[in-house]
């Protein structure tokens, strides 16, 4: 009887250290396997079987971080393949400038991807163009493309925009506030001017500079065009045409384009100031605008400023005034493009100009 | 005799003529509502459309301070609003009822409670005949309780 039963016993022991083992195993099966299976996977094993590098980018809201990584490194040719997903709300993804490269939207749960090369050295800016919260405009990465002979390099920066270069060589303060001395009665009409330019024949000296449109104000020109012997409201006339004369139909599309999407939340979408986020100011506290955003359509200050000091603060951005910078993100022929769409906010445009 | 039995319907007449006469403030004709309609976080302003059945709905959305949308049950209509792109939406109020209309873009925490309603009355022409039905309805049953057709056959035998 006690044999039997030690013997059974045993033959416990032994199934019991068994079973110890099996559970062992399974335990580092599913604690130490399982995670380096998938990890391995997913850094491992993917990115080696990728046939380009693959970079996450995590897009959430700038008061939530903003891109992560919000710097990214990559040599001259090499093709990345980005891929930006959303946490929280919808965003928008665009990489610029001048690679005309937009993603649209991408909502949570969404992931969006694109197959980028960057052929030389430089810098380039992944932005959010949709708008997310009210610090939606600061939602900004860098693209740092180096030489691969020269990795450890800098790329080198595009140089300084000769424009604004100009403007602080001749001390000129693009923050300063620019009236109109004399602004005019009612909107100028540029399909009225084309008539008063051909009637005067020689403009005066000030109109045929090389590059007036840009470096004189309207109202300087309006100036000049009075002493030559214009009425007050056909000198309006003929700036209005003046100045919109470059206009053009795809000019205007892709302006107004750009305006809606970059400046109309704050500026308003009739260029009044009334825009969206400037109206909720005070239901936003943490909207960071220290200065209500500038009315385009308002002659006494509009046609007081010039092309360039318009430029520049578009590219440079405000000094802490909630006015963003956006020469991260638009080739120097868009920030001109937007520019001159600002000038039709206070002048008609001849209908023969486009829409 | 005969004239009590017309007498008794009188005020029924009356009431019928007062439904189809009546220049209730309501017009007949459809109108077009031209609302601006904003969108923040996590409500629409108005929060409620009321309109009537025919009539037309010109609606400008505005987001004032992220992306929203906006779905309109049962018409099945759904665009997305930017902050500083509003939307133009219009469509005629040709379902009666009242249909919910949410956000349909995930605005934030509270996005599922993003939601308006727009409610379609019945407009004058289908009031007045509703209203009209129930006269006749009531006269009827007023006139055949009060002078109740007797049974031929009893008549004759009796
Ligand atoms: C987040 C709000 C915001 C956005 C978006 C914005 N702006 Fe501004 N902007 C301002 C504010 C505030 C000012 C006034 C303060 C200043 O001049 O720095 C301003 C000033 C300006 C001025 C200077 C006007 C003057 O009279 O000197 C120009 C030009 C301008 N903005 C153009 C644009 C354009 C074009 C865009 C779109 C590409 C844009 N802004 C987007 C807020 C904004
Ligand atoms: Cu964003
Ligand atoms: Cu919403």
């Amino acid at each position: 009887m006690r044999l039997m039963s030690e013997k059974r016993l045993d033959r416990f022991r032994l199934v019991e250290g068994r079973g110890e083992l099996l559970a062992m195993v399974a335990l580092i099966l599913v604690v130490v396997v399982l995670p380096i299976s998938v990890l391995g996977y997913q850094f491992v094993l993917r990115p080696a079987l990728a046939d380009v590098r693959t970079i996450d980018v995590m897009a959430a809201a700038p008061e939530a971080g903003g891109f992560q990584p919000d710097a990214i490194r990559v040599a001259a040719g090499e093709t990345v393949r980005l891929r930006f997903s959303v946490p929280d709300v919808p965003h928008g993804i665009a990489i610029g400038p001048g690679l005309d490269l937009d993603l649209g939207h991408v909502d949570p749960g969404q992931v969006k991807e694109v197959d980028v090369t960057f052929p030389e050295p430089g810098r380039y800016t992944f932005y959010c163009n949709s708008w997310c919260s009210p610090n939606h405009w600061r939602m900004r990465g860098t693209i740092e493309v180096y030489d691969p002979q020269t990795p450890e390099a800098l790329p080198a920066s595009d140089g300084p925009d000769p424009v604004l270069e100009s403007l602080t060589a001749r001390g000129v303060d693009i923050d300063a506030p620019h009236e109109t001395p004399m602004p005019p009665h009612g909107r100028p009409s540029a399909a009225r001017g084309v008539d008063v330019v051909k009637q005067m024949g020689e403009l005066p000296a000030v109109l045929t500079a090389p590059e007036w449109r840009r470096t004189l104000s309207p109202a300087k020109a309006w100036e000049a065009l009075v002493t030559a012997g214009l009425s007050q409201a056909e000198a309006w006339d003929a700036v209005a045409y003046l100045w919109l004369a470059e206009m053009d139909a795809e000019r205007l599309k892709r302006a107004s384009t750009l305006y809606a999407k970059n400046c109309a939340a704050c500026h308003g979408e009739a260029g009044d100031g009334q825009g969206v986020a400037a109206r909720s100011l005070d239901q936003h506290a943490d909207m960071n605008m220290l200065e209500e955003p500038v009315a385009f359509n308002n002659p006494s200050t509009m046609l007081g400023g010039s092309g360039e000091i318009y430029y520049a603060k578009l590219r440079r951005g405000g000094m802490g005034t909630g006015m963003p910078s956006f020469g991260p993100i638009f080739t120097p022929d868009e920030t001109w493009m937007l520019v001159d769409y600002l000038w039709a906010f206070v002048f008609d445009l001849d209908p023969n100009q486009g829409p | 005799m005969k004239r009590d039995r017309l007498l008794s319907l009188a005020p029924f007449v009356g009431l019928a003529l007062v439904i189809l006469l009546i220049p209730l403030p309501l017009t007949v004709k459809p109108v077009t509502h031209v609302v601006t309609m904003t969108a923040d976080q996590f409500a629409f302003d108005p929060p409620v459309l009321r309109v009537n059945y025919g009539d037309r709905v010109r609606l400008t959305l505005q987001a004032t301070d992220v992306v929203h949308g906006f779905y309109l049950d049962g018409y099945g209509i759904e665009t997305r609003v930017e902050p500083g792109i509003s939307q133009q939406i219009e469509f005629v109020a040709d379902q009666i009822g009242k249909y919910r209309f949410r956000c349909s873009v995930s605005c934030g925490t509270l996005h599922p409670f993003m939601i308006g309603e727009l409610v379609v009355n019945p407009n004058l022409t289908f009031a007045r005949a509703v209203g009209l039905t129930a006269v006749i309805l009531a006269g009827t049953l007023f006139y055949l309780r009060r002078f109740p057709p007797r049974e031929p056959r009893e008549h004759t035998t009796a």
